[in-house]
């Protein structure tokens, strides 16, 4: 014996320290111990952190609000949004369309079907809130002259039919040598600078950015409490059947397994339906989605634990049922919950993005990932900012939980820290 | 000490085990009487599936639901059999403990080996606390021959001669009176099943343990033991003091077991003694005494007639007609 004792006390002293300390120091000593699952563990406890800073305090990292509309629609990630220029007869006195209110009936010359339609009414719009605070007793009044290429609306200008033509001024700037007597502004009739977006814009002009980060409060609120639902309520009751089986138990397993044996989706559909939209309902729903998934789990493995020996032993040593089911069953249970659990968030997030996408899940401007996913997924040609971001911060979450949910197994479980 | 000797601890009085399985009852254990004393060492031995387990978990009432127990255990003036539940876990680990026979899954490998005995003690004293159960566990592994550090380890972290020492501790954490000891070493290799064995005769003669030990090793009984209990097809073939089992073995299934044990100075011509046949169908037991098929003594009434558990000799009990008079109709079978 003597030898044994002599060859485990070989073992460095760190080592042997560290089954001494406490959770925390151990968990900082351990990165000598477990070498890669220790980074991992706190690569994915940083990334986690971060998103769940993103989630409780949106506001300080989102940089519009994510139901506003700040930019032209489908603007591509760095791209600047188009200038559209006014281009009036020189000498006209015309720099801006300020200078055009309170004349009647201007006639502006546009491309059909150019964007420059809608920055022209939005621009008016915007002029016109203007001058009424300053109460200057005059408005812009603009009638739209539509022409068929930009060339079309120069001539015209040129030969009088229109006051002024707006268009954008990388088309207009080759064209302008061609009619001497016509110049263009230098700003933007928007008004607004010229700014890009990070992430690009939406169908809606609004910040995909934005919408990500308010979108995380949402997927993690509901990711998480769906699944620790499920847990709640799939665990103990998956617990309880395997040790005390029983007539109980098979009523229990039958119905789990006919909720199992229905497609995820088409259930949270059928249940959200008859409960309703809301961000409480889909919750309810998803859960009683991954309830069977607990109970099936935790059923086979309590089964099998309940016939170890050292539950045998325990039971030979007076222990009482209950505390055989806390003490033994349960721990060696929990560490393929831990994993379920962390795959269940990421797939509760995607559950709630099916539901809002056919309108059963959250009010359509909520900045939720899953609308996100499916109002861009229709645009998935014009605009591929719109699905790949939301999705990569699913990916991101999904990653970030599994790896820590493994790596945090793999060195709390004492069972796995051998050698 | 001496009286403590000739006392009874337990008497199990007509112990039946009937299992229900599809094919129909199986008698596990068949009839079984016999008295523990206070600090002996009974060693129980047999082929397997004789019901040498499933005796000793008779003992603490551990058997699956699909099982009947039918007799009395009497231990300390109490019917074991007539205890409820609740009472029958008291009695567990606190008077009757047992150290099992796989020392590597006996121990929950979520839980210190020093939280093991802690709550061994709590479950039975809730008075004390943590750390007067913990002291007393570490005063256990002194005298066992553990370090006290490893307290905290986790049982995989233990070899497996100190995990079956960790559940020697475990046993003896409450004082029980009687410890079954289930194969306590077979799972382990020669040279710590000789250190174990060792540290159970120190803590026998030390505490005056009183212990069951059921083994399929004949040597281990021939070291430890007092007396020994043969059993064949769950039933007893043969009880007696160690010394007369060994000198002179009464009953032939005894016999051959003695003579089946290898011997290290075997020559090449000699063969390991086999012997015939194998233990009977329990579903249906042989007529007559159960181990006439393979009895190479056997005799018509052996067939016909089950043959007593009685004294062949003061003290050494036998179940076999070789040593009981044969009734009468079939004696003159056999003169005729």
């Amino acid at each position: 014996m003597a030898t044994a004792e002599r060859a485990i006390d070989q073992r460095p002293q760190w080592q042997r320290e560290l089954d001494q300390v406490g959770l925390l120091r151990r968990f900082l000593m351990a990165r000598r111990w477990y070498g890669a699952d220790w980074w991992f563990a706190v690569l994915s406890g940083i990334l986690l952190l971060f998103i769940f800073s993103l989630a409780i305090f949106p506001g300080l990292y989102a940089p519009y609000n994510p139901r506003a509309e700040v930019g032209p629609a489908l603007l591509a990630p760095g791209e600047l949004p188009p200038t559209f220029v006014l281009v009036t007869q020189e000498g006209s006195g015309v720099a801006s369309l300020q200078d055009l209110a309170g004349e009647e009936r201007i006639r502006i010359g546009i491309v059909r079907g150019s964007p420059a339609a809608s920055a022209l009414r939005d621009a008016e719009g915007r002029i016109n809130e203007e001058l009424r605070e300053a109460n200057a007793g005059v408005s812009l009044r603009l009638r739209n002259e539509r022409y068929d290429t930009i060339d079309e609306a120069l001539a015209g200008l040129a030969a009088g039919e229109v006051a002024v033509v707006v268009g954008l001024s990388s088309e207009i700037e080759p064209l302008l040598e061609q009619y001497p007597g016509l110049a263009m502004s230098d700003e933007s009739i928007t008004g607004q600078a010229t700014r890009s977006f990070v992430l690009g814009t939406n169908q809606l002009g609004q910040d995909v950015l934005s919408r990500i980060i308010w979108g995380t409060r949402i997927a993690l609120l509901i990711g998480f409490s769906a699944a620790v639902f499920a847990l709640a309520i799939g665990v103990p009751l998956g617990l309880i059947a395997g040790f005390w089986s029983g007539p109980i138990e098979r009523v229990l397993t039958l119905i789990m397994d006919s909720l199992y044996s229905f497609p995820g989706l088409i259930l949270a559909i059928a249940i959200t339906s008859v409960l309703g939209p809301g961000m409480f309902n889909v919750v309810i729903a998803i859960a009683t989605l991954y309830v069977p998934t607990y109970y099936r789990i935790v059923r086979g493995q309590t089964i099998s634990v309940k016939e170890e020996l050292y539950v045998e032993a325990a039971e030979s040593l007076g222990a009482k049922p209950l505390s055989i089911l806390t003490q033994y069953i349960f721990p060696n249970v929990i560490p393929s919950v831990v994993v379920i659990f962390s795959v269940n968030v990421a797939d509760a997030i995607l559950t709630e993005a099916g539901l809002s996408f056919i309108g059963l899940g959250l009010p359509p401007d909520t900045p939720d990932w899953g609308i996100d996913l499916a109002l861009g997924q229709r645009m998935l040609r014009q605009a591929w900012w719109l699905v790949t971001f939301p999705g990569l911060m699913i990916v991101i979450v999904t990653l970030g939980f599994s790896m820590l949910g493994e790596s945090l197994s793999e060195i709390l479980n004492p069972r796995l820290t051998e050698n | 000490m001496a009286n403590q000797k000739n006392g009874t601890l337990l008497t199990v009085e007509n112990l039946s085990v009937r299992y229900k399985t599809r094919a129909g009852w199986v008698s596990a254990i068949d009839n079984v009487s016999l008295e523990i004393r206070r600090g002996e060492v009974l060693g129980l031995v047999g082929e397997s599936g004789c019901g040498k387990s499933t005796l000793g978990k008779a003992l603490l009432r551990m058997l699956p639901p699909s099982s009947r127990i039918l007799g009395h255990l009497w231990f300390d003036g109490q019917d074991l059999m007539q205890l409820s539940d609740s009472e029958m876990r008291r009695i567990r680990g606190k008077r009757i403990s047992m150290v099992f026979q796989d020392p590597m899954t006996s121990l929950n490998p979520v839980q210190r080996v020093g939280d093991h005995i802690v709550e061994t003690i709590q479950t039975h004293e809730p008075k004390v606390s943590k750390e007067e159960a913990l002291e007393r566990a570490g005063e256990l592994f002194d005298r066992l021959g553990i370090s006290r550090s490893r307290l905290k380890d986790y049982p995989h972290q233990l070899s497996g001669g100190m995990r079956q020492r960790v559940m020697i501790a475990i046993a003896l954490a409450l004082k029980a009176d009687l410890i079954i000891a289930d194969e306590a070493t077979t799972s382990l290799d020669v040279i710590v099943e000789a250190q174990i064995i060792e540290l159970l005769k120190e803590l026998r003669d030390e505490f005056n343990l009183t212990i069951l030990l059921i083994t399929h090793n004949i040597g281990l009984v021939a070291e430890l033991a007092d007396r020994i209990l043969v059993m064949y097809a769950g039933q007893m073939a043969e009880l007696s003091d160690v010394y007369s089992v060994f000198k002179e073995p009464l009953h032939p299934y005894t016999q051959g077991l003695l003579n089946a044990v290898p011997n290290i100075e075997l020559d090449d011509t000699e063969e390991l003694y086999i012997m015939e046949g194998t233990t009977p169908d329990l579903i249906e037991p042989p007529p007559g005494c159960r181990f006439h098929p393979r009895c190479p003594y056997a005799m018509p009434v052996c067939s016909q007639l089950e043959p007593h558990f009685q004294p062949a000799r003061p003290e050494h009990y036998v179940h076999c007609w070789l040593h009981e008079e044969i009734p009468a109709e079939f004696r003159q079978e056999v003169s005729a």
